[in-house]
């Protein structure tokens, strides 16, 4: 492709690069040639799952850091982030009242790098509520809320709920004394509604108190349930930013 | 979308205007993806470092019997705790943070104009109305907090050299919300209100009598004046500042409401995180001691 744009007598730099990005393998997972060109660069985006969240072009107010302070961006990746941290803490953590706080002690104490995964865990879950709710008020002050992007903001006030309840979820599982409380009161808060109240309570904790039924609940909605819907609300977030025209800008 | 029409009577304006909207335009790769990259690396050594300078907390194991004093809900829930000390559960744990939801999602669906959108603060006023929002919430949430606290005694007290016991018993309705209900005469026929003998007649049904006793009073300090200065004062943020023509559209009025609904959500949190005690008394955050049990 490339090589034939090239003069006769190529530099040995030209070779290398040849070598490296115009090989068979090379071409076999990345369709589009070296982005270099702006042909490339725009092939690059459109052909890769992972990038073509992005339009291939994009405004130039939006590329200021100013415009969006990446808020959107970082809340989504503090979701990665927490994902695969979380997957590692799965592999050493046992949502059982026997087993729950003596895991999370053992963790600190016998794994390699485990009281790091479990920072970064619990750090970047406060993280991620303090930064979509910024990212919130960063939509709403540029004014993004405004038509067509209603639903958007819509899909937002879900994610944003989701992203409390996982955080909500994820309080409970260390199982010490912090963890135990902070639930009992928040879900006592939930039993003081009215009429609905109790019975929603009951369904939250599998019982009157937070118990044995309450762990697995919360565990299970917080490995899998929330993750799941969150991730589904995101894909419609995203979705909808690139059907929405992009980011908004005035008219 | 718009383009469709344009496209076919595409006049040299136009075209001239698609061009210079391309010109504007950059490429995703290499422009935006470098600067996505750029935020994901700093963000991941900011988080590592965090994570290797301070530890996650754990207390000892988990134990129904002994209760820590205070207890308090993770950080996110603490404005909705400290709600909880001024009005009804209900209200505080359930009604006001659905109906804060709602009126969250309801926003684009009630400011439905263009204008201004995808700019910061746009209209000329918005920097104004957001200031006096953030300010007026502010403000209004810490004297609210302070009278239910009764801390004005208190400042009342330091300022005139008396005692806090010297409040004037006249006044002691006007210690904090409670006192309205505690400290004034009201006639028995209104903190007892027989409901369930003479208005839901159950036993008409053949069913169990209702034993409920309205208390008037009680009703007015948990649910009625709560709900009133909720409702009202933000209500009445908006006629004064349409009144002063600070805001005249009805995003100047979006702006002045939600920033004052983020001030009064950050100084509850902040208050309910910092500021409260054993037995979740008002206090500096210097003399609050990490909860015993
Ligand atoms: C898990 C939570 C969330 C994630 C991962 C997320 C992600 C994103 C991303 C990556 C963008 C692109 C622009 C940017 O980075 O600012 C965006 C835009 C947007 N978000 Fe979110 N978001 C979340 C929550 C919310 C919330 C809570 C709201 C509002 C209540 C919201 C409303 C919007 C809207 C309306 C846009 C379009 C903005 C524009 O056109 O300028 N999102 N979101």
């Amino acid at each position: 492709m490339a090589s034939t744009e090239r003069p006769e007598g190529r530099s040995l730099g030209d070779r290398v690069y040849d070598m490296l990005f115009h090989n068979y393998v090379w071409q076999s997972i990345f369709r589009s040639g070296y982005p270099n060109t702006p042909r490339n660069q725009m092939l690059v985006v459109a052909t890769n799952v992972f990038l073509h969240l992005h339009p291939t072009r994009i405004h130039r107010t939006h590329v200021k850091i100013t415009h969006t302070y990446c808020l959107g961006g970082l809340s989504f990746f503090l979701f990665l982030g927490l994902t695969i941290t979380g997957v590692l803490l799965m592999f050493y953590y046992v949502p059982s009242v026997e087993r729950a706080y003596e895991d999370i002690l053992a963790l600190e104490t016998d794994v390699r790098f485990g009281i790091l995964m479990r920072n970064m865990h619990r750090w970047m879950a406060h993280g991620m509520v303090i930064m979509v709710l910024l990212h919130m008020m960063r939509v709403f002050y540029t004014g993004a809320y405004k038509p067509p992007r209603e639903f958007n903001w819509v899909v937002g006030v879900v994610l944003l709920v989701l992203t409390l309840l996982l955080s909500f979820t994820g309080y409970l599982l260390p199982w010490d004394q912090l963890a135990f409380w902070a639930i009992t009161v928040g879900t006592n808060m939930v039993g003081s509604a009215p009429i609905l109240g109790e019975p929603n309570r009951f369904a939250l904790i599998g019982g009157f108190v937070v118990g044995p039924a309450a762990l697995i609940r919360f565990y299970t909605l917080h490995v899998i349930g929330l993750p799941l819907l969150a991730a589904i609300f995101m894909a419609v977030h995203f979705w909808r930013i690139r059907r929405d025209g992009g980011l908004a800008r005035p008219l | 979308m718009v383009a469709t029409t344009q496209e076919t009577a595409a006049s040299p304006a136009v075209r001239a205007r698609a061009r210079r909207q391309r010109d504007e335009e950059l490429l995703v790769w290499p422009d935006l993806v470098f600067v996505e990259f750029i935020a994901a690396v700093v963000f991941t050594l900011s988080m590592t470092a965090l994570s290797i300078l301070i530890n996650a907390p754990l207390l000892d194991r988990a134990n129904a019997g002994v209760t820590p004093n205070p207890s308090k809900a993770p950080w996110y829930f603490l404005n909705l705790q400290e709600l909880l000390l001024h009005m009804h559960p209900a209200l505080a744990g359930v009604i006001v943070p659905t109906v804060a939801l709602i009126a969250l999602g309801a926003i684009p669906y009630f400011d439905r104009s263009h204008d201004g959108q995808g700019e910061w603060l746009s209209t000329p006023r918005a920097k104004l109305n957001l200031i006096l929002g953030a300010v007026i919430g502010t403000v209004g949430t810490l004297l609210l907090i302070v009278w239910d606290s009764s801390k004005h005694v208190v400042l009342w007290a330091r300022l005139t050299g008396n005692d806090e016991t010297d409040w004037p018993t006249k006044l002691n309705w006007l210690r904090n919300a409670r006192a309205l209900q505690d400290e004034i005469n009201w006639p028995s026929e209104i903190t007892k209100i027989p409901f369930g003998e003479k208005v839901l007649r159950t036993d008409l049904l053949g069913l169990p009598r209702i034993d409920l006793n309205l208390n008037l009073p009680a009703l007015l300090v948990e649910q009625i004046l709560p709900v009133t200065l909720m409702i009202g004062l933000p209500l009445l943020m908006s006629l004064v500042l349409h009144k002063r023509g600070i805001a005249r559209t009805k995003r100047d009025h979006m702006i002045a409401q939600f920033s004052g609904f983020i001030a009064v959500y950050v100084v509850l949190t902040i208050i309910g995180t910092a500021f409260r005690g054993q037995g979740m008394e008002l206090l500096w955050p210097q003399d609050v001691v990490p909860p015993v049990s």
